[in-house]
């Protein structure tokens, strides 16, 4: 009897559930048949390796739907869009850009729609597939910019050949003697991951570190990323403020010893969204198509491979973690710096990089 | 072009257009939109100081702010510095090269100036990091080798200095550009006049300072003002070697305001302007020059020799010394680019294995790769076929002495050169939009193909324009004298004489539009997308290998080019 019972408990608590999974089923496959229909969606991003070789064939394998790849670096991917849109015509569907164009570009001059609603994909909407319980959307409204990663961020990276881990501690270290003209940096004098990292010291640190670091140290500056990485494995310049985490690994897979460091004991650590944060263009060409590929992208199979591809740390609860950096894994009960926090961007960010331009005008 | 008048009859007053000034209104209307219209674009936008997308609100605010910075000040004094201090040597070493193969008996000299064409499209951005890897105080071969030298405890080379900067620019595109536009006028040159000038006592020194060079004197200038200026805009090696140096030149300065999120375009057009005065001042002594009472003709009616000087004893020595110098400056670091291409990871020579095929295999094998290629061939074709032909037009119209709006076109036609090539293309792009060219052009390989024939123009007029000061009048008066219509005589008698020039500019045109990247990036599709684009992506997400073997590819394909391309032009002017 009390077997009976509980069927029926269990019953009449699935059944709207059942019911409910199967209009989100029905509401699903629609979609993808409208989708199919439109036949190809445009996406406007970063030309990384992960979409070129894995998300494009793979999309296209799944729903039999193109991708077109609108690549570029995002200043020039928004000012293009901006000036097709002054005339009237709308090209792109979907965007996956950084942090900085999302909010400032994207959402600050309206140009996307609101995502939230056009997440019906089961695996998707459902909440438990989210380490935070829901999907997390960065923007202010909460509706329409998904962050898809939280990572912790490589605070500096050495070469342990030439700089002992105990000999970086903490940032102060940075300023000891020995490493003056040893140090590198993306050039914090222009927009970038040099200015963010800079602006970041001026904000916990304040400017006469800032000051130190970049002029009395003789922080060599570059613009080209490789060049960072290729000085650090070399060993002209050990320390590096600014490497990629995808240009230093495989030198460390070389046998390079290069140690990537997260935290320093008087700066905590950062987490960032990187690759991408996704948002819906309004007026969308392909509406359907992009909506079929913002739900896939976010699905496990789709943030699976940028995970993977990129060694990001996704906020899906079902992607498996172990092949990623260890210390890319943020820590519970840890509190970080979050470097992709929207007001961080838009303005704490901005004004701090403002400041540390006027430190290094002044010289 | 007949000489006979059209009456035309507007509103009841009946005047006489002839079809020459028919044609030269013509293609001032076409400038004017082409080139005029984008450039009025970018100027009233660099005035406009609300967001994109909310009404105008015009002011000074973008100018001030581009002009206030004392950075600024220091970049563009760095920039002229940079410029003029590589021009000189540049020059002279150019001049001295395009003499020794056109105008001398020095042997190897078709070989020579197809490596200046090879050497030219070597892109210089993975040049410049072979130079790094030769010359890098830390581990850079030369210095490496230097150390081994009894009298040196340090490193010899420094390619992060301003003389560093120098250096690679005379290795790199600039000095190759030079030959290859000289070249032809100095094959193009009669010898009657230096035969005269040996009569008359003259030694080979003299001659060439007497009389060759002041016949060559507006296609030397005209090279000269757009290296200037191309110097002034010159980037890639300024960022490569500058920045750790903490040099910074303006070129640099505009970049930052473009790279910028939001991108500032208005201080960056600010900035683009002074490009525009420098231009306009040129300009003003150029044409002045010319306007002149000197004659640059050196093709006539009258008997066209065009015997070469004979070198004598110095035939070998000469010889040597060009390839020395392409050894030196091109092939040790082109040997580095290609061994580069082939490696793990460029320049590490000390890892496992560190050679490997994987760059070309995942380069060939890239999905975009194979479109990519048709694209680019397709506008290359358009780019280089469509710059002929018109920009031949104009040239003969500029010097035509009928000319009335001469001094008008020919400014039109050297707006591109002044313009960094990505605000030329938002000035197209916004062209595009606000007419109906979108419905043909945007998006499309036309467009690309329009935008980058645009942006030919400075260069191939000047070199068309140098070519026909180079012919006398009589040449057309003959022909017509015996009854030819003036198609007749340009296609027959004007453009083969030309077609020396024809060649070099349109297998620049060809290379130059399988390598822009500027200019494109604005107004390319998923379906147009180039390979110079496919270039952009690598650089993009530091694929620097994949990146060195598609622009060795390129190289490459514009090597058959020019040999194909270089065997047409001489066939046709009767050189072969």
């Amino acid at each position: 009897m009390r077997t009976i019972v509980t069927l029926l408990v269990l019953l009449s608590w699935g059944a709207p559930a059942m019911a409910q999974s199967k209009a989100g089923e029905k509401e699903w496959n629609a979609l993808i048949e409208a989708a199919k229909k439109e036949g190809k969606v445009v996406v406007a991003g970063s030309p990384d390796p992960v979409m070129r070789n894995d998300i494009m064939p793979k999309f296209k394998e799944r729903y039999g739907i193109a991708i077109e790849l609108l690549a570029g670096r995002s200043s020039e991917i928004t000012a293009r869009v901006k000036t097709e849109r002054a005339s009237g015509i709308y090209s792109v569907d979907v965007y996956l850009a950084g942090p900085d164009t999302t909010a400032v570009a994207l959402y600050g001059e309206k140009i996307i729609d609101p995502l939230r609603p056009l997440l019906i994909m089961p695996e998707v909407a459902d909440g438990a597939k989210w380490k935070l319980g829901k999907i997390w959307f960065a923007d202010p409204e909460e509706r329409y910019a998904v962050r898809a990663f939280s990572s912790v961020a490589t605070f500096l990276f050495i070469n342990t050949d030439h700089v002992k881990p105990e000999e970086m501690r903490t940032a102060k270290d940075l300023l000891n003697p020995k490493w003056r003209g040893k140090i590198s940096a993306e050039d914090p004098t222009t927009t970038g991951s040099g200015s963010n990292a800079a602006a970041r010291f001026y904000h916990d640190l304040g400017e006469d570190f800032v000051r130190k670091l970049y002029i009395e140290q003789k922080t060599v500056r570059t613009r080209e990323r490789r060049q960072m990485s290729d000085w650090l494995a070399r060993g002209t310049q050990p320390i590096c403020l600014n490497c990629r985490e995808d240009d230093v690994r495989p030198l460390v897979k070389d046998g390079f010893k290069i140690l990537e460091i997260f935290e320093l004991t008087d700066m905590p650590g950062s987490i960032n969204g990187s690759p991408w944060m996704l948002t819906m263009a309004n007026r969308a060409p392909n509406p359907k198509a992009a909506q079929l590929f913002a739900n896939w992208i976010l699905s496990r199979e789709g943030l699976g491979i940028y995970a993977r591809g990129y060694g990001s740390v996704s906020l899906r609860t079902d992607i498996d973690e172990t092949n990623l950096n260890a210390g890319n894994l943020p820590k519970k009960g840890v509190k970080y710096f979050d470097d992709t926090d929207w007001n961080w961007i838009v303005t704490g960010r901005h004004e701090y990089r403002q400041k540390v331009w006027q430190v290094l005008k002044g010289k | 072009m007949s000489t006979r008048s059209t009456p035309v009859e507007v509103s009841g007053f009946r005047f006489r257009l002839r079809p020459h000034r028919a044609a030269e209104l013509s293609m001032l209307l076409f400038f004017a939109v082409a080139m005029g219209l984008p450039l009025l674009f970018l100027v009233a936008g660099s005035f406009n100081l609300s967001p994109p997308g909310k009404a105008a609100v015009y002011g000074m605010g973008n100018w001030l702010r581009a002009f206030s910075d004392n950075a600024t000040i220091e970049a563009l004094w760095m920039s002229f510095l940079l410029s003029a201090v590589r021009l000189v040597p540049a020059m002279a070493i150019a001049v001295l090269f395009a003499w020794l193969i056109a105008r001398t008996d020095m042997p190897g000299g078709n070989a020579i100036e197809f490596f200046c064409w090879l050497a030219f499209f070597i892109p210089d951005f993975p040049l410049t990091l072979a130079w790094i890897l030769l010359l890098d105080p830390n581990y850079g071969f030369l210095n490496m080798l230097a150390r081994h030298l009894p009298f040196v405890d340090g490193p010899l080379f420094n390619p992060y200095s301003f003389w560093g900067i120098v250096w690679v620019h005379t290795s790199a595109g600039g000095i190759w550009f030079k030959v290859i536009l000289l070249t032809p006028v100095f094959r193009r040159l009669g010898a009657s006049l230096e035969e005269a000038a040996r009569v008359a006592g003259a030694d080979t020194l003299a001659m060439l300072r007497r009389v060759t060079l002041p016949l060559l004197a507006p296609m030397i200038l005209a090279v000269a003002v757009l290296s200037f200026i191309r110097g002034l805009q010159s980037f890639n090696t300024e960022l490569l070697l500058g920045t750790p140096a903490g040099i910074y030149v303006y070129s640099t300065r505009i970049y930052d305001y473009i790279r910028r999120e939001p991108a500032s375009y208005g201080e960056a057009t600010a900035l683009g302007s002074i490009f525009i005065v420098i231009l306009a001042l040129m300009l003003f002594f150029y044409w002045r020059f010319l306007s002149g009472k000197r004659k640059f003709t050196v093709v006539t009616g009258q008997g066209y020799s065009i015997a070469r000087v004979k070198l004598g004893k110095w035939r070998s020595l000469a010889f040597a010394g060009c390839v020395f110098y392409m050894a030196v400056m091109t092939v040790l670091p082109l040997v580095f680019l290609i061994i580069g291409s082939f490696m793990r990871r460029y320049g590490f020579f000390d890892i496992s294995s560190p050679f490997t095929l994987a760059h070309w295999q995942n380069l060939l094998s890239d999905p975009i790769f194979l479109v990519a290629l048709k694209n680019s061939l397709i506008i290359a074709t358009i780019t280089t076929a469509g710059g002929i032909l018109l920009y031949s037009a104009v040239a003969y119209l500029l010097v035509s002495r009928r000319s009335i709006a001469g001094p008008a076109l020919e400014g039109l036609c050297w707006l591109p050169h002044v313009l960094p090539g990505i605000l030329l293309g938002l000035g197209i792009l916004w062209l595009f939009l606000a007419t109906p060219l979108r419905f043909f052009f945007y998006g499309t390989v036309w467009g690309i193909a329009f935008a980058l024939m645009l942006s030919d123009s400075p260069v191939t007029t000047q070199a068309f324009r140098a070519g026909f000061l180079q012919l006398g009048s009589d040449l057309e008066e003959a022909a017509r004298v015996t009854g030819a219509s003036w198609w007749y005589t340009y296609r027959r008698i004007l453009l083969p004489l030309l077609a020396p020039i024809a060649g070099a500019v349109g297998l620049m045109n060809f290379g130059g539009a399988l390598t822009s990247i500027s200019t494109p990036v604005l107004l390319y599709s998923h379906q147009s997308r180039p390979l110079a684009i496919l270039l952009l992506e690598y650089s993009v997400t530091g694929e620097l290998e994949r990146g060195a073997a598609l622009g060795l590819l390129i190289t490459a394909i514009i090597c058959l080019m020019m040999l194909a391309g270089r065997k047409l032009g001489l066939r046709l002017s009767g050189l072969q």
